[in-house]
C-alpha cells in the first residue's frame, strides 16, 4: 500500500463507509435501535433483525489512525480508568464523558451486544457503556476452545443464541424471521468468499495485494458482513486486483520477502510500517487478524452454523491451535520470516508471544522478530524500540536469502 | 499462589503489563517453589488467567494441568447447563489423571467439609464484626487465607477451638468501638493495609475480594446432585468484576453492603494491570461516594506495594472519615 499505489475501489468503499454512517446517524430518528456489536459478534442475527449494527471498535481505530487515542482517553484517564486498559476502550469511554469528539461523536447505543471470543476488555467495556447510556445490555458468552471441536461450547452458544434472539424480540416487539437470517447468511458467505480470495492473491510472487492492503479494505467485511453492499464491494475490489494481476501491478515495488504478521497493525503508524517493510523488499502476506472473517455458514442450519463458526474463531483458541495456525498461514504464503506484534492493548493476542515465537522458530527454521507497541496509543509507541527489533529481522532475511542464492 | 517478590524471573515470559499475581505466580513457579504440585486448575476469569495456564504448560509443566472456563454471564439459564457440562469435564479429567472414579459420596463429604469450614469462618468473621477488638482485621483475614491452603479437616478443629475461645472472650468487656469500613477489589494484598486501618482507629467490617468474604459467603447445597449444587453456588456467588450480573449489579451490592454492616467508609483496592477491577472502579466508587461514603482508591500490587505511601493515604482517608487518630 504505497502512496503510489492506491486502489480505484478505496473510492468506493469510502463511499459505502460514508453511506453506513449516514445510515446510522439517521437510525434513531427512523426508529431503527443502533445495537452495539463487537468485531467477531454473529452480526448476521443484529442484521436479520433489522436493527443498526455499529462497531465501537471501528471508532477506537479510526481515532487510531488519526492519532488521537490519547486525546480521547484522557477523559477516561481522568476518572480513574487505567493507560494501560485497551486503547479502544479508553477511546470509547474517553469520548462518552469528553466535551470534545476529535473524530466525531461515537454513536450512542440503544442496545449493547458483545461477545467475548475475542477478549475480556470488550465485556468490560460494554458494561461501562450499558451504565453510562443506560442501555440493555447482552454478553454472548464463549469459553475458550482447545484443539478439537468443543461440543459443549457450540450447545452453550446456541442456547444464548436462542436467549439472545428473544431478548431481541422483547426489546423490539418483533418476532425474529428465519427466513431473512438466511438470507443474510447467504450474503454474508459470499462476502467471506470473496474476502478470502483477495487474501489469497498476497501467496502470488509477485502479489497484487497485501497485509497492509487488507487492513485498509477490511472495513465492510467487519461492518457490512451480511448486506449486499459488501458483496458488491468485494466483487469490484476482486476484479480490480484481477486487473492487477493482468497489468502486472504489484503491492509494492520490487518483492523480495514475503512476511506474516501478527496481529492487529498499529493503526497510526500503519504507513510507516507498511513503507519500512516496503523499503526492505518485504511484503506483508498474511495475518491470523485479517482471516477472522472467513465464514461459511450451513444455511439448513443457521443458529448451530453461527455457533460453530464465531466460538472456534482463532481469537478464542488455545495456545498449540494458535501456533499450529499462524504455522499453517506461514506454509500456505510461503513466507521468509515472521514478525509478532506484543500489543499492549490486547493481552489475550500478547501474552504468551515469546513461548509461540521460539515454538514457531524451531518448528519453520524461519527469522521472526517480536516487537513491543500499543494499536492505537503513540505514547506506548517508540520508533527507536520497533526499528531495534525489526532492522535485525530485515537483516537476517537478507542473509538468509544470499546463503540461499549463493 | 502469588506472592514471590522476585517478578523478574517472569519477564522472560509474561510481559511486565500482566498483572503482578499472575507474574509472581509464575515467578515462584520458576524459581521451583511449585514443584510440590501435582496439578494446576486455573480459573478463568480474566484475559490473564485465560492465556496463563496455556504458557505455564510451555514452561514449568505439570503432571495435571487445566483450565476451568467458567461461564461469565451468570443470569441466564444456559449459563447453568453450561457450567455443569464444564463441572462434568473437569471432574472426569480428574477421574483419568487419578485413575479411579469420584464416587458421589466423596463429592457430599467434601461438599460437607467445605461448608464446615466456611460456616466457621463466617462465624469468626461476624465476631469480628461485633468485637473488633477480640480478633483484629489482619488476624481475620489471615485466618481466612491460611485455612484456603490448609487440609480442610484440621483446620476446621483448629477454627472451631478459636471460635470457641472467641466466644468466651465476648464475656469480657472490651472496646468494639473503631470506624467501620468496607473494603473491594479482586485480592486483599498487601496484608499491611489492614494494619495501617487499625493503626488509625478503623475496622473491615465487609468486603467482596477472592480472599475474603467471596470465599466464604456461601454453602453449597448438601443432599442435592454434588455438582448441581456447585454449579448453583457458583452462579449465585456475590458480584466480582470477572462475571456479567445484570441482575444483581456489583455498585449495587457493593452499596448495599456497606449500609447493612453500618459502613462509615470504603477503601477500594485496584491492583496495577487487573482490568476487570479497573473497568469497575470508577463506577463503584462514584455509587458509594453517592451513598455517603467516604471512599478513595489505593493501587498496589504483589510484590512492590509502596507500603510508605499506603499508610500515608490510609491515614489521610481515616481522618476525612472521622477516625481515631493515635
Amino acid at each position: 500500500m504505497t502512496a503510489k499505489n492506491v486502489f480505484k475501489t478505496a473510492e468506493l468503499m469510502k463511499e459505502i463507509m460514508k453511506n453506513y454512517n449516514q445510515a446510522g446517524r439517521e437510525a434513531k430518528s427512523e426508529g431503527i435501535p443502533v445495537a452495539w456489536v463487537t468485531a467477531v459478534f454473529p452480526v448476521e442475527i443484529i442484521y436479520a433483525a433489522g436493527l443498526f449494527p455499529y462497531y465501537p471498535e471501528n471508532f477506537g481505530a479510526v481515532a487510531g489512525a488519526k492519532k488521537v487515542t490519547h486525546q480521547l482517553s484522557a477523559a477516561a484517564e481522568a476518572r480513574g480508568y487505567a493507560s494501560d486498559l485497551c486503547g479502544y476502550a479508553r477511546c470509547g469511554i474517553g469520548d462518552a464523558y469528553s466535551d470534545e469528539h476529535p473524530v466525531g461523536k461515537i454513536l450512542e447505543p440503544d442496545l449493547l451486544f458483545c461477545c467475548n471470543t475475542q477478549c475480556g476488555s470488550l465485556p468490560k467495556w460494554f458494561e461501562v457503556a450499558g451504565r453510562f447510556y443506560d442501555s440493555p445490555y447482552f454478553l454472548l458468552d464463549s469459553p475458550r476452545v482447545g484443539v478439537e471441536t468443543d461440543q459443549l461450547c457450540i450447545e452453550y452458544f446456541i442456547d444464548q443464541l436462542h436467549e439472545m434472539i428473544g431478548f431481541i424480540e422483547k426489546q423490539t416487539g418483533t418476532a425474529f424471521d428465519y427466513d431473512r437470517l438466511r438470507e443474510v447468511l447467504s450474503l454474508s458467505n459470499e462476502a467471506c468468499r470473496l474476502w478470502n480470495e483477495i487474501l489469497d492473491s498476497a501467496a502470488l510472487k509477485p502479489a497484487p495485494f497485501g497485509f497492509f492492503d487488507a487492513c485498509f479494505h477490511m472495513a465492510p467485511i467487519v461492518t457490512l458482513r451480511g448486506t449486499r453492499a459488501a458483496v458488491d464491494y468485494y466483487r469490484a475490489l476482486k476484479e480490480e486486483i484481477d486487473e492487477r494481476i493482468e497489468k502486472g501491478i504489484t503491492a509494492i515495488p520490487e518483492e523480495r520477502y514475503k512476511i506474516y504478521f501478527d496481529h492487529i497493525p498499529c493503526w497510526p503508524k500503519l504507513r510507516w510500517f507498511s513503507d519500512l517493510f516496503a523499503s526492505h523488499g518485504a511484503l506483508v502476506v498474511a495475518s491470523q487478524y485479517t482471516h477472522s472473517w472467513a465464514y461459511s455458514f450451513d444455511l439448513e442450519r443457521p443458529l448451530e452454523s453461527l455457533a460453530e463458526s464465531y466460538t472456534h474463531e482463532f481469537v478464542n483458541r488455545c495456545f498449540e491451535y494458535r501456533v499450529n495456525r499462524k504455522i499453517s498461514f506461514m506454509k500456505k504464503y510461503n513466507v521468509d520470516g515472521f514478525v509478532l506484534f506484543s500489543n499492549r492493548s490486547c493481552k489475550p493476542n500478547a501474552f504468551g508471544l515469546y513461548a509461540k515465537s521460539r515454538l514457531i522458530r524451531e518448528q519453520t527454521g524461519l527469522p521472526g522478530a517480536v516487537f513491543e507497541a500499543d494499536m492505537s496509543d503513540l505514547r506506548l509507541f517508540s520508533e527507536d524500540q520497533v526499528l531495534a527489533k525489526l532492522e535485525p529481522f530485515f537483516e537476517q532475511l537478507k542473509s538468509n536469502r544470499t546463503n540461499k542464492e549463493g | 499462589m502469588g506472592g514471590s517478590t522476585n517478578l523478574e524471573a517472569a519477564n522472560t515470559h509474561l510481559q511486565a503489563w500482566a498483572c503482578s499475581y499472575s507474574r509472581s505466580s509464575l515467578a515462584r513457579s520458576l524459581e521451583g517453589k511449585l514443584d510440590f504440585l501435582d496439578g494446576l486448575i486455573i480459573p478463568q476469569t480474566c484475559d490473564t488467567m485465560r492465556m496463563l495456564l496455556d504458557l505455564w504448560q510451555q514452561i514449568r509443566p505439570l503432571p495435571y494441568m487445566e483450565n476451568f472456563r467458567l461461564p461469565r454471564q451468570v443470569d441466564r439459564s444456559s449459563a447453568r447447563k453450561y457450567l455443569l457440562g464444564e463441572l462434568e469435564r473437569i471432574k472426569k479429567g480428574l477421574e483419568e489423571f487419578r485413575g479411579s472414579p469420584i464416587e458421589a459420596e466423596s463429592l457430599h463429604q467434601s461438599i460437607n467439609l467445605y461448608n464446615h469450614n466456611r460456616q466457621l469462618l463466617r462465624k469468626i468473621a461476624y465476631l469480628h464484626a461485633h468485637r473488633p477488638d477480640l480478633i483484629s482485621s489482619r488476624q481475620l483475614y489471615t485466618v481466612i487465607n491460611g485455612t484456603m491452603i490448609m487440609a480442610r479437616e484440621k483446620v476446621n478443629r483448629l477454627l472451631q477451638s478459636l471460635t470457641e475461645d472467641l466466644e468466651q472472650s465476648l464475656e469480657t468487656s472490651g472496646n468494639g468501638s473503631r470506624i467501620r469500613l468496607l473494603m473491594s477489589g479482586t485480592l486483599l494484598e498487601p496484608f499491611e493495609v489492614l494494619d495501617f486501618i487499625e493503626e488509625f482507629g478503623g475496622t473491615v467490617v465487609a468486603d467482596d475480594f477472592q480472599n475474603g468474604f467471596r470465599y466464604i459467603e456461601a454453602d453449597v447445597e448438601p443432599g442435592r446432585d454434588p455438582l448441581e449444587a456447585l454449579a448453583e453456588r457458583q452462579l449465585n456467588r456475590i458480584p466480582s468484576a470477572a462475571f456479567d450480573l445484570e441482575k444483581r449489579p456489583r455498585r449495587i451490592f457493593l452499596t448495599e453492603l456497606a449500609r447493612a454492616k453500618e459502613a462509615r467508609g470504603a477503601i477500594l483496592l485496584h491492583h496495577t494491570f487487573c482490568e476487570p477491577e479497573n473497568f469497575d472502579g470508577y463506577d463503584n466508587l462514584r455509587a458509594l461516594q453517592k451513598e455517603g461514603l467516604q471512599a478513595m482508591r489505593i493501587e498496589t500490587q504483589f510484590g512492590g506495594a509502596g507500603l510508605g505511601q499506603i499508610r500515608t493515604r490510609v491515614h489521610a482517608f481515616m481522618e476525612m472519615v472521622g477516625g481515631v487518630i493515635r
